[in-house]
């Protein structure tokens, strides 16, 4: 009784601080003296937070049922997925932790931010059409009450793959299976027995292709695809911060920390033929706070791994590959960081508002960006000059010497271009065959991945996490199959390898 | 009586000066012996009650709650062997010690002959039980349901010991079994009303009635296994056990009084029935079933005729004994997954197929399948009500279907149905647990055999 009517009296007849400062003079002290003596009382209370021994708010609850690792843009996907296909609401408490509120060295926000559905792999294909279509009814699937609309200033441009003659017959290849691709892909709105289109492709010859981009110089191009629809570049940290708020009201924890161990069990069986394995299933996730040696033990049933660059480490805390190498203790988490650098010039006399993204068969790409002539850009080093991971400062020579070449040759108008900015994100490199790894471990049993989509991971994100989402709850995919993206294909050595120009 | 009270306490040094390895087995035996010896109540040579001396004495409606509170000591130090592995040896023997002392002052509430020993008794099970939620429980919403439980008990109670001050001030007595021949018929003025009400609102709250059952589902999911246990199995039944013996003394304003109880337990039956569909954590939705459980022996104290007194006691014996072992296997759940949402543990059959026995059996008991005791103290309280008045045979047979409802629910989602990929390697049962679920259905069943000695002294 006592605390609702502190309550009413918190209400919006005195908002304390807020409205005290509109007042005048003398009264202000002393509304924001009653305010605060009443919000000490109103805490106190049962029901409050507040423990006079030690105040525990900055420290993650201690007990969760999922604690997603990695605040990025999969882990909110899965978060948000999880929230939504839970049978009750409230039925499942998620926890993410994230390591750095700002996201600055997070690929998703330094991303190109590109989405296509050009792939060789139907998966891929599936799920970038899943991807796009939640993108297109964004403000269906992650509307908050009060909120303003998200604006994810979608250019629906498309992608331009160029072929040189080596690589025009998979890409024809590439294209039929492209179109083949439909079926129920569970979008909003859609009733059940609709068969979508696949992905609306056109192949191009070089006389096409230099009647639609006169500013395209075709010397070495056999075969462009260019895709009609669905197919552009968005603003990814739009998406971040409406799936961050729209889960946060779906009431999902935020954490300010990092994952520094998990505890697990083991245990020892065998399998029907004898083998032995040790089964292990992982019971806490001590999270460090931020600057401090503070942790706290967060009892959990489920850990998801989307810790994007850095889930190789995240795997390695919670013993993946620590056993003989060939078994499958022994395989570990292929994801390490990979640096890539964006830049973005300037070129007045360059493609106009109609230019897609160009990736040209030597690796490097281009896009328009904005409307005053600029354009980002980038190149994917060969193995050998990989760069080092180790920060991400700009190697402004790599542009002169590799990237600038490429787009001169495919772009004359390129020639002459200023360099404005230019920045370096991380990829999540899957170094065995650079596509994701969704779903359960074999042998931890309670830990499942998102993460390790070297590059394509945010075009992907919403439907992976919704895969997640459904194997957690379910047992299995359900709407998106993606069984040859789980993590035994590592140690059974089956890669799910894209056959892509680039 | 001495001879239950006193082993009880020397349980404590027992605990104490045990070797380390030898705590567990050896409080364990020794309750379980000690259990057995309760047995002997069951004799009764004549109509009246068993008098042990002038405080204790035991009739046929105390012998069972006082065997089923003695054999749930040795279930509840089985159950919590595992969840305090990690603990120092102290709290060990702390936590031993606050159950030794709740299971003293139980079989003292049981026993009590004077009205104010049994108040004392009554309130002082509240602090061991505190402090086992608070210090042992599992979550942070541990305290806000210790406060919850602590303080509606305590308001509910205080004015029962004024109206036990004003009763010892005019009768001279307290004494139970002086009180049955001594009290006055009470007249419906304001002050009777109020008197009821204050000796029957302790027992409300206890109880709990729909509208005072907030404390319920909090302190029976944050409490730890045996406070879960104990809640569920024991602490209630003294509500029960309360208003049986106080609404004797409290004729003929009953019939008047009831009404708004009444009511109140019939629809908060049906209504937290339907909770239960909708409980997605288990503990929760085995505490809202507690709930529904009790609502129906209110109404049967209520009524006051003496197949309802029959039915509430059978049904106070078989909830304890149902209750205690859904909480069991929700904690056996818990302790392997390390989580209490239904949906996150499914299809468990497959991997654990002894334990699916043991919850197809409790969740049957729940159901009040026939012929268990759950059924005959269900039927004996539908058949009085019904003949108390006709209509209330709607509502307690949606509250039966509800619970049939809720119970296979229960049954099937932790069972039956897809497992999901992360409960593959569950430690397989151990033989603890399964002695646990054993040593609770077993007196469930055989008393099926056997359900004249619980029901009660009306019979």
């Amino acid at each position: 009784m006592l605390r609702r009517a502190l309550r009413l009296g918190l209400g919006p007849g005195l908002l304390g601080r807020g409205l005290g400062t509109h007042r005048e003079g003398s009264t202000l002290a002393w509304d924001g003296k009653v305010s605060e003596i009443k919000k000490k009382i109103q805490s106190i209370l049962p029901g409050g937070a507040w423990s006079p021994l030690c105040d525990t708010s900055h420290l993650p609850p201690e007990h969760s049922d999922v604690v997603i690792v990695g605040g990025g843009v999969l882990g909110l996907s899965v978060a948000y997925w999880l929230k939504r296909l839970e049978k009750q609401q409230g039925a499942i408490r998620v926890l993410v932790v994230e390591r750095d509120h700002t996201y600055s060295q997070a690929s998703t926000v330094l991303s190109v931010g590109g989405i296509r559905q050009q792939f060789s792999l139907p998966e891929n294909i599936q799920l970038s059409l899943f991807s796009v279509e939640f993108l297109r009814n964004i403000n269906e699937y992650l509307a908050v009450v009060d909120d303003p609309p998200l604006d994810l200033q979608f250019n629906p441009s498309g992608y331009l793959f160029l072929a040189s003659e080596e690589g025009a017959t998979i890409m024809e290849n590439n294209v039929k299976v492209q179109r083949k691709q439909g079926g129920y892909v569970g979008s909003w709105g859609q009733t059940s027995d609709v068969k979508e289109e696949g992905a609306k492709v056109c192949l191009m010859s070089p006389e096409q292709l230099q009647k639609k981009f006169p500013w395209i110089n075709t010397e070495g191009v056999a075969l462009a695809s260019y895709g009609l629809e669905n197919e552009g570049w968005f603003d990814p940290w739009c998406l971040l911060q409406g799936l961050r708020r729209k889960v946060q009201s779906m009431g999902v924890l935020f954490c300010h920390g990092e994952v520094t161990r998990f505890v697990s069990s083991s245990n020892h069986m065998e399998t029907t033929s004898g083998e032995k394995v040790t089964l292990r299933r992982i019971h806490e996730v001590h999270v460090k706070v931020d600057r401090s040696q503070e942790y706290q033990p967060v009892e959990c049933a489920i850990v998801v791994i989307a810790a994007g660059a850095w889930s190789g480490q995240i795997a390695e805390l919670a013993g993946i590959g620590k056993g003989p190498p060939g078994t499958l203790q022994g395989t570990r988490l292929p994801v390490e960081p990979r640096k890539r650098y964006v830049y973005l010039w300037h070129c007045p006399q360059g493609p106009g508002l109609e230019a897609p993204l160009v990736a040209d068969p030597s690796g490097a790409y281009f896009r328009r960006e904005g409307l005053g002539n600029n354009y980002l850009g980038g190149y994917s080093p060969t193995e050998e000059e990989e760069p080092d991971p180790g920060n991400l400062e700009v190697d402004h020579d790599f542009f002169q010497e590799k990237v600038w070449p490429h787009l001169a040759r495919r772009v004359p108008a390129f020639e002459t271009l200023k360099v404005r900015r230019a920045w370096a994100g991380y990829y999540d490199y899957n170094t065995f065959d650079q596509n994701g790894v969704v779903g359960p471990h074999p042998l931890v049993v309670n830990m499942y991945f998102a993460t390790g989509f070297s590059g394509h991971g945010l075009q992907q994100a919403p439907a992976v996490g919704r895969a997640v989402a459904e194997v957690m709850l379910e047992g299995r995919f359900q709407t998106i199959d993606l069984s040859p993206f789980l993590f035994s294909r590592f140690y059974l050595g089956e890669k799910a390898q894209e056959h892509c120009i680039i | 009586m001495l001879k239950f009270i006193i082993p009880t306490i020397m349980l404590m040094p027992l605990t104490w000066l045990s070797k380390n390895n030898l705590i567990w087995i050896n409080s364990t035996t020794h309750s379980l012996l000690i259990s057995f010896t309760s047995l002997l109540l069951l004799t009764q040579s004549n109509d009246n009650n068993l008098n042990y001396s002038l405080t204790f004495f035991s009739d046929p409606l105390s012998t069972p709650l006082l065997i089923l509170t003695m054999w749930l000591l040795p279930l509840m130090l089985m159950a919590s062997q595992s969840h305090l592995l990690k603990e120092p040896l102290a709290r060990k023997k702390l936590y031993i010690t606050m159950l030794i002392t709740l299971q003293v002052f139980l079989i003292m509430t049981f026993t009590a002959t004077e009205l104010i020993l049994f108040y004392i008794m009554f309130e002082a099970t509240l602090v061991p039980t505190l402090i086992i939620i608070t210090r042992w429980g599992n979550q942070t919403e541990r305290l806000n349901a210790g406060l919850y439980f602590l303080f509606y008990t305590l308001l509910g109670s205080l004015p029962l010991l004024v109206a036990l001050t004003y009763l010892q001030n005019t009768t001279g007595t307290l004494n139970f079994l002086l009180m049955q021949y001594w009290t006055q018929p009470l007249s419906t003025s304001w002050s009777n009303t109020f008197m009821w009400l204050a000796c029957m609102m302790a027992f409300m709250v206890k109880m709990p009635l729909y509208g005072l059952h907030l404390w319920l589902p909090k302190a029976h999911v944050e409490a730890p296994i045996a406070g879960s246990m104990v809640l569920a199995a024991v602490l209630l039944k003294l509500g029960g056990y309360g208003m049986l013996r106080i609404t004797p003394m409290l004729n003929p304003l009953t019939e008047h009084m009831a009404y708004p109880f009444l009511m109140l337990s019939l629809w908060g039956m049906i209504m937290t029935s339907s909770i239960c569909l909708r409980q997605t954590d288990l503990k929760s939705l085995i505490a809202y079933s507690s709930i529904s459980h009790m609502a129906l022996v209110i109404t049967a104290i209520l009524i006051q005729t003496p197949w309802s007194y029959m039915g509430a006691t059978t049904l106070m014996i078989a909830h304890g004994l149902t209750s205690s072992m859904l909480f069991c296997l929700a904690n056996s759940n818990y302790e392997r997954i390390h989580s209490r949402t239904m949906i996150l543990a499914r299809g468990l059959q497959i991997f654990l197929p002894l334990m699916a026995t043991w919850w197809l059996l409790a969740s049957l008991t729940n159901l009040a399948l026939p012929p268990t005791i759950n059924l005959i103290g269900e039927l004996f309280v539908m058949m009085s009500m019904f003949s108390w008045s006709n209509l209330t045979i709607i509502l307690m047979g949606t509250n039966i279907v509800i619970t049939t409802l809720y119970s296979l629910y229960m049954l099937i989602t932790t069972q039956y149905g897809k497992h999901t990929y992360h409960v593959n390697n569950l430690t397989p049962s151990f033989t603890r647990e399964h002695t646990l679920m054993a040593l609770h259905i077993i007196p469930l069943l055989l008393l099926s055999l056997n359900p004249k000695i619980i029901l009660g002294p009306l019979y």
